[in-house]
């Protein structure tokens, strides 16, 4: 675990000696704040539900910001010669890079908090509610780190990385809406499965589900997977 | 320490290296010399364990590289043709990182990030951002690396690239001092530096190995095709006539110039040719001058480029 520790070191440091991860924490925070004001004075109810569905979606265009830079910036800058020349396994390279922007969607995540504070002051929110939207936001963000870190490693331009991975992020989220098109009922159930906002859903509305947390870390654990699958291959 | 079997690389039908195979053993530095686009590199990042070869086998310590190339990569230093950098951390992150990855006890980290900073001349910018540092920081900050866990085997692609003499000379002694008791392979174009520094050098050209001998027996491989060259007044015909009747001249070509004859013996390996041919000439001609050309290092390089390419037209 040491050099997935080591990794993770280097990882948070060139995000913070960089400007994408103070920027993209910025849009996100100035983000949801003016959609958490906007919901608030426009229900005049003291929740986070439609909050948390358009940070949900401002995530989808922020993190791939992220992720962008993990892998296509070694391939560009040609450290990656040396990141697989090291003892140092696809695995560990896979994860510390991740749990590096991990930390980055966990500050996300923590700054956005600081709207519960006239929630809280104002009105009578549902802890529970809100805690498990959090927990959905945070397993959301993961899978879409994932699935961006999983394209960054396949390209050495990080425009192309970001822009591959908002559209994969855009067609999980909205996939769900092409059940209705379906006759065939396969099709509607896997539309249905595969729908990041169906899956989302759950959460703001308070409930934790095995299903829904289960389908996230398979997500999660299978871009990481394949992410690291992909470094052995290109050797 | 090093050992290429057979090795071969394709990209789809392109091959860039063809039917490689050579050691290196621990306390030799090993030159590898070639033409752009030789093979040189492809070869370098096989034994680095960045690519694999698509037939063959290579081994670094007796770990096949295919196989165990994690416990190979243990014993490996390497700086690519590009030093491996990041340009938003500072040397001692850069360096601090390396040493964690390659396993250095964490108690020495810092007396063994001392050393390779001490080596190679980064105490200066030892707190700098990569990206403020000058080419030839930025190259020696990757032999730093390299050099960092003391390595049993020492891979070096154009090292001394973009420094300046001062600096090239700083870094040979490194590269010489640490090849005393491990095994080193350079590739480079610096001609000189390989005659310097290596005890063996490999020419590679179109992915095959030419030759791999010492720098002197490469050059006596080559004496072969040495010239004597004179500088005589006579008249032509009878000078190449003279210079042909002598035992070991293979071929003559005069010339004038600035009305004296300039005679090119080609001659083979057998040794007082130069007298043999002195006492043919001076008692009928003008002998100026006299003088064998002894085959450099970039002679023979250029003597095995060429033969292997007029070979291959020729097939």
């Amino acid at each position: 675990m040491s050099k997935v520790l080591a990794v993770y070191q280097k990882e948070l440091g060139q995000y913070f000696r960089s400007p994408i991860a103070y920027f993209a924490v910025a849009v996100f925070l100035i983000g949801t704040g003016y959609f958490f004001t906007y919901n608030i004075f426009l229900t005049g109810i003291a929740t986070m539900t439609e909050t948390f569905q358009s940070m949900a979606i401002l995530l989808l265009l922020v993190l791939p910001a992220v992720s962008m830079r993990l892998f296509a910036a070694e391939h560009e800058s040609g450290t990656m010669e040396l990141l697989q020349t090291l003892p140092l396994q696809p695995w560990q390279l896979v994860l510390g890079k991740f749990l590096g922007a991990v930390t980055i969607l966990l500050l996300m995540t923590a700054g956005s908090m600081i709207d519960l504070v006239p929630l809280y002051l104002f009105g009578h929110p549902e802890t529970s509610t809100i805690l498990a939207g959090f927990i959905g936001f945070f397993l959301l963000g993961m899978a879409c780190l994932a699935i961006g870190q999983f394209f960054s490693s396949l390209t050495e331009n990080q425009i192309v990385a970001a822009l591959v991975t908002v559209s994969v992020l855009l067609a999980f989220w909205f996939v769900g809406h092409l059940e209705s098109f379906q006759t065939s009922y396969v099709l509607r159930s896997l539309f249905a499965y595969l729908s990041f906002s169906a899956h989302f859903a759950q959460f703001v509305l308070g409930l934790i589900r095995s299903e829904a947390v289960m389908f996230f870390a398979v997500v999660i654990a299978m871009a990481l997977t394949l992410n690291a699958s992909y470094l052995e291959w290109r050797r | 320490m090093i050992a290429l079997e057979s090795v071969s690389k394709k990209y789809g039908a392109r091959t860039v290296v063809q039917d490689l195979s050579f050691t290196v053993e621990k306390g030799e530095i090993v030159g590898f010399l070639g033409p752009n686009g030789a093979g040189k590199t492809t070869t370098i990042r096989m034994i680095a364990g960045y690519i694999t070869a698509t037939s063959g086998r290579v081994t670094v310590g007796g770990n096949d590289m295919a196989s165990a190339q994690q416990k190979a990569a243990r014993l490996i230093g390497y700086l690519p043709e590009r030093p491996p950098l990041y340009d938003n951390l500072d040397v001692r992150s850069y360096l601090r990182f390396v040493a964690r990855i390659k396993e250095v006890p964490r108690s020495s980290v810092d007396i063994e990030m001392e050393r390779v900073a001490r080596a190679c001349r980064l105490e200066d910018v030892f707190r700098k951002e990569i990206f403020k540092l000058s080419k030839g920081y930025r190259q020696r900050l990757g032999l730093a690396q390299a050099l960092l866990g003391e390595p049993e085997v020492l891979l070096l692609d154009e090292p001394t690239i973009g420094l300046d003499p001062g600096q090239i000379q700083e870094t040979r002694s490194v590269i010489q001092e640490f090849g005393k008791d491990r095994a080193v392979l350079i590739s480079t174009h610096i001609l000189p530096e390989v005659t310097l520094i290596c005890q063996r050098v490999a020419i590679i050209n179109h992915g095959r190995l030419l030759a791999i001998d010492t720098p002197e027996g490469l050059q006596r491989a080559a004496e072969e095709s040495a010239i004597v060259a004179l500088r005589v007044g006579g008249e032509t015909r009878a000078l190449r006539q003279a210079l042909l009747a002598v035992d070991g001249v293979t071929a003559v070509d005069v010339e004038e110039a600035d009305g004296d004859l300039i005679a090119q013996c080609r001659i083979d390996d057998r040794s007082g040719i130069e007298a043999a041919i002195a006492r043919a000439v001076a008692p009928h001609f003008d002998l100026h001058r006299l003088e064998r050309r002894q085959p450099t290092l970039e002679s023979v390089f250029l003597h095995y480029i060429n033969e292997r390419e007029t070979t291959e037209a020729a097939a």
